[in-house]
């Protein structure tokens, strides 16, 4: 067997405790499950990559990359592209949502007017 | 004989706009009796709304600052419920002459063109904009007649007229800030018939212009992206 080295305890341990802060925001209701899957499933790879060492080595040799530091550091990258990815399009929906909602409450702005505009002049 | 502008309604978007407003409804009133005017507030902090109020005339109030093309959609929505045959978009700073407006409407009422697009540079007129401006209006009317084959000279003209069917497709599908290049080539791919009318245009008399320094180094970007992607996507 093949010990793991300081590196790649600390690196599999932070992935660790990120996955149980994330899991805990899940359960106070901060974090909604939808957003929790990207993290946690990054996570978990980080972690079985850093106290993996053979599988961490194979996957280093079969990707063509030199060092196994860097195997780790590119698919936390990956994950950070895709995660940013991600939030960028979500937010572009929310945009949009916020539009749609701005507009309608313009229009139901305009309706109540009317409508009290009328009331009042009903009762005069 | 009736009234040519009875089925028109002028859409005025307005942001911070309490200084010239007035003046230009009560311009509009004055130069186009009878048609009916909508502003949509964008998010005004001033009194903008009230003052479009006490002249009788309807106001749909952004909560926020959404954008001038955000704006017009808001208007367009409110011409298509309530039946109108045609929405002219009309600047609330005074840069556009009410007295255009029978000019402007005609050759879509006509069925000449979907959209009329009153424009400063079709007959010479004194109106010099910034070097800025001019650059990107030569550069955006170039990618308009490259892209779809239509000679637009100013395709950032906030005067113009949409025909009932195009105000019912922007509704939908409509770009939030900058309704300009893309929009004309994305109407343009759809089959509606763009023309320009020649109309003068003024200085704008009170504040702020939609088109802020920030916003004239995203501009360029944004419109060619937007002008590429109303090219790639399939008219719907």
């Amino acid at each position: 067997m093949t010990f793991l080295s300081r590196a790649q305890i600390i690196v599999a341990l932070g992935a660790v405790a990120l996955a149980l802060v994330v899991l805990d925001l899940v359960r106070r209701r901060r974090l909604s499950e939808e957003y929790s899957l990207l993290w946690v499933a990054a996570t978990a790879v980080i972690a079985v990559l850093g106290f993996s060492t053979p599988l961490l080595q194979a996957l280093t040799r079969g990707l063509g990359i030199l060092y196994e530091g860097s195997t780790v550091f590119a698919f936390g990258l990956a994950f950070a592209l895709a995660m940013l990815l991600h939030l960028s399009i979500k937010l572009s929906r929310m945009g949009h949502e916020n539009h749609v909602l701005a507009r309608e409450i313009a229009f139901l702005r305009l309706e109540l007017e009317r409508l009290r505009d009328g009331g009042d002049r009903g009762n005069a | 004989m009736p009234n040519p502008l009875s089925d028109v309604l002028v859409i005025v978007p307005a942001h911070d706009e309490e200084e010239s407003l007035p003046a230009t409804l009560d311009e509009v009133a004055r130069k186009a009796p009878g048609v009916d005017v909508l502003v949509v507030d964008d998010g005004s902090h001033d009194r903008t709304a009230e003052l479009a109020r006490e002249r009788g005339v309807p106001v749909l109030r952004h909560p926020v600052n959404l954008g001038v093309g955000a704006a017009l959609q808001t208007g367009f929505r409110y011409a298509v419920e309530r039946g109108y045959a045609i929405g002219v978009q009309l600047d609330a700073d005074g840069q556009h002459d009410p007295a255009a407006l029978e000019g402007l409407v005609a050759p879509v009422r006509d069925g000449a063109c979907d959209v009329a697009i009153g424009s400063r540079y079709v007959t010479r007129s004194d109106y010099r904009a910034p070097l800025a401006r001019r650059l990107g209006m030569v550069l955006f009317s170039g990618v308009v007649r490259i892209a779809v084959g239509v000679r637009i000279s100013d395709t950032t003209s906030g005067f113009r007229a949409y025909g009932r069917e195009v105000m019912e497709v922007c509704r939908w599908d409509f770009p939030k800030d900058f309704p300009d290049a893309p929009l004309l080539i994305a109407l343009a791919r759809r089959g509606f018939r763009l023309q320009e009318v020649p109309v003068t245009m003024r200085r704008r008399e009170a504040g702020r212009s939609f088109y802020t320094l920030g916003k004239s180094l995203y501009y360029p970007y944004k419109n060619m992206l937007a002008s590429l992607m109303a090219l790639l996507r399939r008219p719907t």
